[in-house]
């Protein structure tokens, strides 16, 4: 109990010095407002735990929260104007991420669901397509009321729920194979082809929206997830040429991807023109050196372009230097590492695949967008989870958390009981 | 589950490249990015600081930062006076001279004043230092009005602290607006014929030439050394033959019997050739180190190094014909005024070279001293003996010799002239030298007119002013 509070208070302890060592203009009292709210939460949140005897990973909700915390004290730094709005969704996110932890009884309840899960994340592509309105070269947002929605972040959590289901039931189909071509044995095409179908819809859409990242992100998904289950060499084997194959046509046949690529394979040619992101990000992450040159010193936060979200990493590296950095690094890994132990230990077949799978979606996430602004890999503009800016991509991220914190505490719950009569036989 | 380990094994590795791509970044290429030329990073970064002032020793302004208008610009009060010593800092034009060598204080980024390192920590606008010069305004502008017009260099020192006291040169140029008249003074500049460019950038008191005679108070040194009488007389017919080698007086004039202070008087070149020669290259190599040939001057800005021959080390023999020619500073030998006036001041400091500087204070925004230049030797040059005999013979050429019109009424004042040729068919280099009271020296003078002429008629006139307005302020008691 102890612990746990003082961790918590550790963290929202070095979000407030964040705060403070920015200057807010008197007109900010606002935000420290919902600052304050979000602090009531996360002691709440903890006090919660401890009423209901919460007995799951004790590691990713703090390691999270601390993520979060620092998220949001950038987002002040780089734009306190959208920092309000940050603050809001996550304090809904994480009213809705112990929503998800303590009112679902059993997660496998969802499994039932997997053709809707299916139909679901094709139709928010399709409702973004048809009247989404374009961003920054990509039409992947859509307006309600004056919010703007981000569906390709739901289709995630839609998209996982319906792989998990979908690979749960195929599992055996997909490991043995019923059709033998040559060594190999492959699946028939009746297990295969929704899954195909799957592939090919959501990628054809994303390629038509130009959001290559996200399409990225989903690829690497069914593919791991896919490797995860079967655990066939033979899957990874496919993916290759198949991913090739996609990049390819899509090099070929959007102006915008030849772009990226040769920007990636040389910014310096136009840092001023095309090569303008990912040599502004370079500058400001190269000027953090390795301390840093002190929250709120950077050039960065009014140099490098969308600072607020795809480029937050570029500003906290150098305000933070690599020190900072590699922190948030280690945070990142922390929390999926821990979601592929929770994988590890769950009871039931379900459980293992959704939270390998909420594991690998936040691992991709974080990789492809961090190795994008570093220039390991072309850059592809997507969210760092609980960093940048963005109240969809926080409230589905919450979710997650909450239904990979659902399955630890189930399983926690389960083996203790079972620990329990088995002490009774003994005795 | 071997899948999911295999799968949380390739994403910690991933993690890990991801960690050495930051390495490479942050450490590996950080300075390159910095110095990237679309990199605006250091001059945003500057743009946060209010530069420091600037000041002369008795407080009068040479550079500050005013607020005009809401922004913020570089006021040069005193105009071209301090150019290019002084330099210039802008966003366009980069930095040089003394704007660009003191940034480190300017900018209160050496030093840091708990004050400063909080506000540079958390970016908040600060002030950066203010530096208070050596320099003498009063004597800088003499300095300056006299050479306008023509091209050369002035360098005054206090012989016994080594603080400059002026540092001019001409042609230079007006560093208020130099943004914007940078093109019209590069294009003029490039317009001129090939003999007549005005070279406006150029450190004139740095640029490197022959010293003519005004090198033979160095050659004294080996000459004293080798035991030689100065009551002696020689027999001065105008030329002599060493050698092989043909050693003319200026004018072929002849100057009869003369002992060691009437040659250095009169500037006779076949005495200090002959008795050069006598002393032997090794005396002369090692009195021209003892006055820093071929030695790093220690200084806030960039001096290059006084070289006997060509090459920029000192060499360990000399031939006979190019020891008679260094003996009266033609052959190779190349110096600096700069480097000319502290061979002077530690003539007039009994032999000791102090080492030179034009900082005085640095000044925290709260006025507080951070930095204070204290007297430091640089050199020993001479016995005091050798030095004595030295001034006693450069206050002959100013009452009976060549440096006559250096003289100045009630005041005894030690010179020496020079006339060197810079090869081909020019008029010569005129130098002169010069320290004053002879006996208790305040200040030690070097000045040179590119192809002036004579040394006595032309730069000795302007060395004068500058002694007379330096003893009537009895520099070093600051006012």
């Amino acid at each position: 109990m102890i612990q746990r509070l003082t961790l918590r208070i550790l963290i929202l302890g070095m979000m407030w010095i964040g705060l403070s060592l920015l200057k807010l203009d008197a007109g900010m009292s606002r935000l420290l407002w919902q600052a304050a709210i979000f602090t009531v939460i996360v002691l709440l949140g903890s006090l919660m735990e401890q009423l209901l005897h919460y007995q799951g990973d004790p590691y990713i909700l703090p390691v999270v929260q601390a993520i979060m915390a620092l998220g949001l004290v950038f987002v002040v730094r780089i734009n306190p104007d959208v920092a309000l709005h940050q603050f809001w969704w996550a304090n809904i996110g994480q009213l809705l991420f112990y929503a998800v932890l303590w009112s679902i009884r059993d997660y496998r309840y969802f499994g039932r669901f997997r053709y809707i899960w299916g139909l679901l994340a094709v139709g928010l592509l399709l409702i973004t397509l048809l009247f989404g309105s374009e961003e920054g070269g990509a039409t992947s947002s859509f307006k309600i009321g004056g919010i703007g929605l981000q569906p390709e972040e739901f289709v995630k959590l839609a998209l996982l729920l319906f792989m998990a289901s979908y690979l749960e039931e195929n599992e055996e189909l997909l490991r043995v194979g019923t059709v033998q071509w040559g060594r190999f044995s492959l699946p028939d095409w009746r297990t295969l082809r929704p899954f195909m179908i799957m592939i090919a819809f959501v990628l054809g859409i994303l390629a038509a929206q130009k959001s290559l990242g996200t399409a990225l992100v989903f690829y690497m998904l069914f593919v791991l997830m896919l490797y995860v289950v079967t655990e066939r060499v033979l899957y990874l084997g496919i993916s290759m040429p198949i991913f090739l194959l996609t990049g390819t046509v899509g090099y070929m046949l959007f102006r915008h991807v030849r772009v990226r690529v040769s920007v990636w394979l040389n910014p310096w040619q136009d840092p001023t023109g095309m090569g303008y992101q990912i040599a502004q990000s370079l500058f400001a992450i190269g000027g953090g050196k390795i301390l840093g040159t002190g929250l709120g010193n950077g050039i960065g936060a009014a140099m490098v372009p969308v600072a607020v979200s795809d480029f937050i990493f570029s500003v906290i590296a150098e305000e933070l230097g690599f020190a900072g950095a590699m922190a948030v690094l280690v945070l990142f890994l922390i929390v999926v590492m821990r979601a592929f132990a929770i994988s590890l230990r769950a009871k039931d077949r379900f459980g293992q695949i959704l939270a390998a799978g909420i594991g690998i979606l936040l691992g991709t996430e974080t990789l492809i967008i961090l190795a994008g602004v570093t220039k390991l890999l072309p850059l592809t503009g997507i969210p760092l989870p609980w960093v940048s800016y963005g109240g969809s991509s926080l409230i589905v991220h919450f979710i997650l958390l909450g239904v990979l914190l659902n399955i630890s505490n189930a399983t926690a719950v389960s083996s203790h009981s079972t620990k329990n009569r088995r002490r009774e036989y003994a005795t | 589950m071997r899948g999911v380990r295999q799968v949380a094994l390739g994403m910690a590795f991933s993690f890990f490249i991801l960690s050495l791509g930051l390495v490479y970044w942050q450490v590996v290429q950080a300075d390159t990015l910095l110095e990237n030329p679309s990199n605006r990073r250091l001059i945003l970064m500057e743009n946060r600081v209010t530069r420091g002032g600037i000041y002369d020793r008795n407080g009068e302004i040479i550079a500050q930062t005013q607020i005009q208008e809401g922004k913020k610009v570089r006021v040069y009060p005193k105009g071209e006076m301090f150019e290019p010593a002084l330099g210039y800092s802008s966003v366009k034009l980069g930095a040089s001279g003394l704007e660009g060598s003191l940034a480190d204080w300017l900018l209160g980024i050496k030093n840091a004043t708990p004050t400063q390192a909080v506000q540079q920590l958390f970016a908040l606008p600060r002030q950066g230092d203010d530096v208070v010069l050596t320099l003498n305004s009063r004597l800088q502008s003499i300095a300056y009005n006299a050479l306008k017009g023509k091209m050369g260099a002035v360098v005054a020192l206090d012989p016994r602290t080594g603080e400059v006291l002026a540092m001019a040169s001409q042609p230079s140029f007006n560093p208020t607006n130099l943004d914007k008249n940078w093109n019209e003074i590069i294009s003029q500049e490039e317009k001129r014929p090939l003999g007549e460019k005005q070279r406006p950038l150029e450190h004139r008191y740095f640029s490197l030439f022959p010293p003519g005679s005004t090198m033979k108070v160095v050659t004294s040194a080996a000459l004293l050394r080798s035991g030689i009488n100065t009551t002696d007389l020689y027999q001065c017919q105008g030329s002599t033959i060493i050698n092989g080698q043909v050693i003319r007086e200026q004018n072929d004039k002849a100057h009869g019997w003369v002992n060691y202070n009437m040659a250095l008087a009169e500037s006779c070149n076949t005495y200090f050739a002959t008795f050069g020669v006598q002393a032997g290259d090794q005396a002369f190599l090692s009195a021209v180190k003892g006055f820093g040939f071929g030695e790093k001057i220690p200084f806030e800005l960039n001096v290059p190094m006084s070289s006997i021959t060509q090459a920029t080390k000192n060499p360990t023999s000399l031939n006979t014909n190019l020891l008679a020619a260094s003996t009266f500073g033609q052959g190779e030998v190349l110096v600096s005024p700069f480097h000319m006036a502290l061979m002077t001041a530690g003539i007039a400091n009994h032999g000791v070279i102090m080492t030179p500087h034009l900082v005085e204070r640095v000044l925290d925004p709260s006025q507080d001293v951070l930095y204070e230049q204290k007297p430091q030797p640089w050199l020993t040059a001479l016995s005091k003996e050798e030095a004595d005999k030295i001034t006693s013979a450069m206050v002959t050429a100013v009452t009976e010799g060549t440096a006559a019109p250096g003289a100045l009424p009630n005041v005894q004042v030690a010179g020496k002239t020079g006339s060197a040729e810079p090869g081909g068919n020019v008029l010569t280099h005129a130098w002169y030298i010069a320290f004053a009271p002879a006996e208790e020296p305040q200040i030690a003078v070097a000045v040179i007119v590119e192809n002036g002429g004579t040394g006595g008629g032309n730069a000795a006139p302007i060395a004068r002013q500058i002694i007379q307005e330096a003893l009537n302020q009895k520099v070093g008691d600051k006012k």
